[in-house]
């Protein structure tokens, strides 16, 4: 059986010394994702001021671009406008394709296709839960309005 | 020669193949790139100048607007700097530095835009202003508030820095009466600009700067 403390991932207090409380509640407002609830709450009063940055896209989403070699002759990448070259093309999981090494040096400054904007997956845990967040209000309002609807209707 | 350049020749033949929307484009005359001014870096800046026709039905038809366009080094990784150099009165660019608050110009930004999207943008900007998200709060509240007096002034400023087709001569005279004063031309029609084209409060507004 794993102890209180393994499960809290937390250690026993050594004698004579005093919890951190401050500490404690970092820790409890960082797991309840509410860093991202401020954001959103924010947003909802001021404005999307200079929108949330997008951060890179995952590591292991910029390592696994697959090669691809069908296109047309007069298919141009739309971030270098240079005609495609074989073993060089790669392709989004929206279809877009583009030079792998165009490609690349984008999806390590933002998360989203060029062409579609579509977003992937970061490695950035604050801003993968503030698009759960989102997400979920987005949701929310959705059965408000249903309800609304239903009772209205 | 590094990925911007490249893009940048390529580009100018696609909008020199496309002028039907009004705009243009135009390479500097004499050197094409300068290395940053703030900067002791090796990084090149290319410089290019270009501009758009307002768009029918708003205060800025039939005018010309002329902008400066920076290109990054970077680019197109990163939104090339775009600042308006013919004065304009609209609730997204500064009335006093042409600075624009345009989303693609900043976070919104994605690497398949070209100059010549960003032009097609501004245009798009002219016609229909975000007043809520404002770079000069003056006019974004005018335009909130009094939406005819805000089409006089921005038809006025189109008029006497734009080549716009439309004078307004009650913005004339009042502009002109404040001129006789010794105020300065430019000065004079932007206090009366801000202050709704009253002439006292404008005129109190330039002495106490």
């Amino acid at each position: 059986m794993t102890s209180y403390f393994d499960e809290h991932n937390c250690q026993p207090l050594e004698s004579g010394e005093e919890p951190n409380h401050l500490l404690d509640l970092a820790r409890l407002l960082l797991d309840s994702g509410i860093g991202a609830q401020f954001q959103l709450e924010f947003e909802r009063i001021f404005g999307n001021v200079d929108g949330r940055k997008q951060p890179p896209a995952a590591k292991h989403i910029i390592e696994n671009l697959p090669l691809i070699n069908y296109f047309n002759n007069d298919e141009k990448c739309s971030i270098c406008l240079k005609e495609f070259q074989l073993n060089l093309t790669t392709e989004l999981p929206c279809h877009h394709k583009y030079c792998k090494i165009c490609i690349i040096e984008w999806l390590k400054l933002v998360n989203s296709c060029p062409m579609c904007r579509i977003e992937f997956e970061t490695d950035d845990k604050d801003y993968e839960e503030y698009k759960k967040q989102k997400q979920r209000l987005k949701q929310r309002q959705v059965e408000l309005d249903d309800l609304h609807n239903s009772m209205f209707s | 020669m590094n990925i911007a350049m490249n893009r940048i020749m390529k580009e100018f033949k696609e909008v020199v193949a496309n002028e039907s929307n009004g705009i243009e484009l135009h390479m500097p005359e004499g050197e094409l790139t300068r290395n940053p001014s703030n900067s002791s870096s090796n990084k090149k800046e290319i410089y290019l100048s270009g501009s758009l026709l307002g768009p029918p039905d708003t205060p800025y038809a039939g005018a010309r607007f002329h902008v400066d366009i920076i290109v990054v080094d970077t680019y197109p990784f990163n939104p090339p700097k775009v600042r308006f150099t013919t004065k304009i009165w609209h609730p997204n660019i500064s009335s006093v530095t042409g600075a624009i608050c345009l989303d693609i110009l900043k976070d919104q930004w994605a690497a398949a835009m070209t100059i010549r999207t960003v032009l097609l943008s501004l245009q798009a900007l002219l016609a229909t202003p975000e007043p809520d998200d404002p770079q000069d709060a003056v006019v974004a509240n005018q335009y909130k508030k009094d939406r005819k007096l805000f089409e006089k002034t921005a038809r006025h400023w189109a008029n006497v820095y734009a080549n716009g087709p439309t004078p307004e001569p009650e913005c004339d005279a009042a502009v002109k009466s404040l001129a006789e004063m010794g105020f300065d031309e430019e000065k004079a029609r932007a206090a009366l600009s801000s202050m709704h084209w009253n002439t006292s409060d404008a005129l109190e507004s330039l002495c106490k700067a």
